[in-house]
């Protein structure tokens, strides 16, 4: 890996695209100035000068070390100046930091994935990083779900997925507007019809707080393990480094330890899903 | 409108996430009660707060499940997917439906005549047993689902 060696310093990227996701996220497409790589899972400091940084985890696949792909929801002060950035502008990244998705250790198995929101930003690389390996794995599901239509995010990967030998992507909306014709409720309805060989399976979870905690509880009650249960904490992620201290959940550092955990590693942790 | 009605055959339980777990017997019991029916695109099963007699499993299709409120506005809060139950209230008094079904696609439903469901519920123990199981991991998903999509609400 040759990225910064200085861990505050970041290395300077170039904004080449935005692309409108929803009304409130975007994607920004960015060129290192120098090679940049991480592992599916892990996440970065993206900063712009004079205006702050804050953590995200790429959205674009690991295996692609010229160009990295960030999706990022409007919620804040930095995130609102980010989206007014124009192609041709720069921007600052740090990192990788943290523990992400053990993908050697899904071979041979069955992957369920529940997403919801804006988390489908991490799982996209996830799902790049299975496609890459997909002989080696029996089958990916991808259940997902927002609030309404407009709110879905990267809306070709659904029928792009569905192309793909193993692959099944299936999404769903709260709310319905006129044009929708799919399944209608929240991300947990779509778990009553899939199949999955749950014994040999590992599920991942992604997405807002209250998805994880009800999407963790029906996927327990599927019949799933702790420790086959994978959650990305990306709410808690904070400075990177574990160093201020924010991102402690019990007995973890999220920016360290994380932010993938197994629910096993984190079922006692007091407040894990607020 | 019901448009069709056909028999049911063991294979199309046996396909059935719902009745995994019961003996070919008890299948065969579940087919003498029951009869498919056949629905069309926007076709209601049935109305809020109709009289069930039927509780149904979806076999083939999509439903869409909702409230109406007043003016006779429909709001959509879920799609019933193939091998789902649905009309539960058909089991319990005063079998009152809480929601309208609406077919979404063409839809083939397994229709389970809901007294002689209750009298065998009643008479065998371990069908019963498994019967109301079932039907209250159904109800416990629907109120699940409920909480979150509650929540979802709360948290805009």
């Amino acid at each position: 890996m040759a990225n910064n060696q200085n861990i505050y310093k970041p290395i300077k990227a170039k904004l080449t695209d935005v692309i409108e996701e929803s009304p409130l996220i975007k994607t920004f497409v960015l060129i290192p100035e120098e090679e940049f790589s991480f592992k599916t899972g892990q996440f970065i400091e993206l900063s712009v000068d004079g205006i702050g940084e804050a953590p995200f985890t790429p959205s674009s696949s690991p295996h692609v070390t010229d160009k990295l792909e960030v999706t990022i929801m409007k919620t804040g002060y930095v995130t609102e100046y980010m989206h007014n950035l124009k192609p041709g502008g720069y921007m600052g990244i740090r990192g990788p930091y943290g523990r992400g998705y053990p993908v050697e250790t899904f071979f041979g198995k069955e992957v369920l994935i529940l997403g919801g929101g804006c988390g489908l930003a991490p799982i996209r690389s996830l799902l790049y990083a299975l496609e890459h390996v997909k002989d080696k794995l029996k089958k990916v599901i991808l259940c997902y779900g927002s609030k309404t239509p407009s709110d879905c995010i990267y809306k070709p990967l659904f029928a792009r997925l569905n192309q793909i030998e193993k692959f099944e992507a299936y999404r769903t909306v709260d709310k319905a507007d006129e044009e929708w014709d799919g399944s209608v409720g929240v991300a947990t309805t779509l778990l009553n019809t899939i199949k999955v060989d749950i014994k040999n399976s590992v599920a991942v979870v992604c997405g807002p707080p209250i998805m994880m905690k009800f999407g963790t509880i029906r996927i327990i009650e599927m019949g799933y393990t702790d420790d086959q249960i994978y959650l990305s904490m990306e709410k808690n992620m904070s400075c990177g480094l574990g160093k201020c201290g924010h991102c402690m959940m019990g007995e973890f550092f999220v920016c360290k330890d994380g932010p993938v955990f197994t629910y096993k590693e984190l079922k006692n942790t007091p407040d894990i899903w607020k | 409108m019901k448009t069709e009605s056909n028999k049911v055959i063991i294979e199309d339980l046996k396909k059935i996430r719902f009745f995994e777990g019961y003996s070919d017997k008890q299948l065969t019991a579940i087919v003498e009660m029951s009869s498919v029916k056949e629905f069309k695109v926007k076709e209601i099963l049935f109305e809020q707060y109709d009289e069930l007699h039927d509780v149904d499993i979806l076999l083939e299709g999509s439903l869409s499940l909702g409230i109406s409120l007043a003016h006779e506005k429909r709001i959509h809060l879920g799609t019933i997917e193939e091998g789902q139950l649905f009309s539960w209230s058909a089991v319990f008094s005063p079998y009152i439906s809480t929601a309208w079904v609406m077919a979404m696609k063409p839809a083939k439903v397994i229709s389970i005549n809901a007294k002689q469901l209750n009298k065998k519920i009643e008479e065998d123990c371990d069908f019963g047993f498994k019967t109301m199981s079932k039907i209250a991991q159904t109800i416990s998903h629907r109120l699940s689902d409920t909480r979150f999509q509650l929540m979802n609400q709360m948290t805009i």
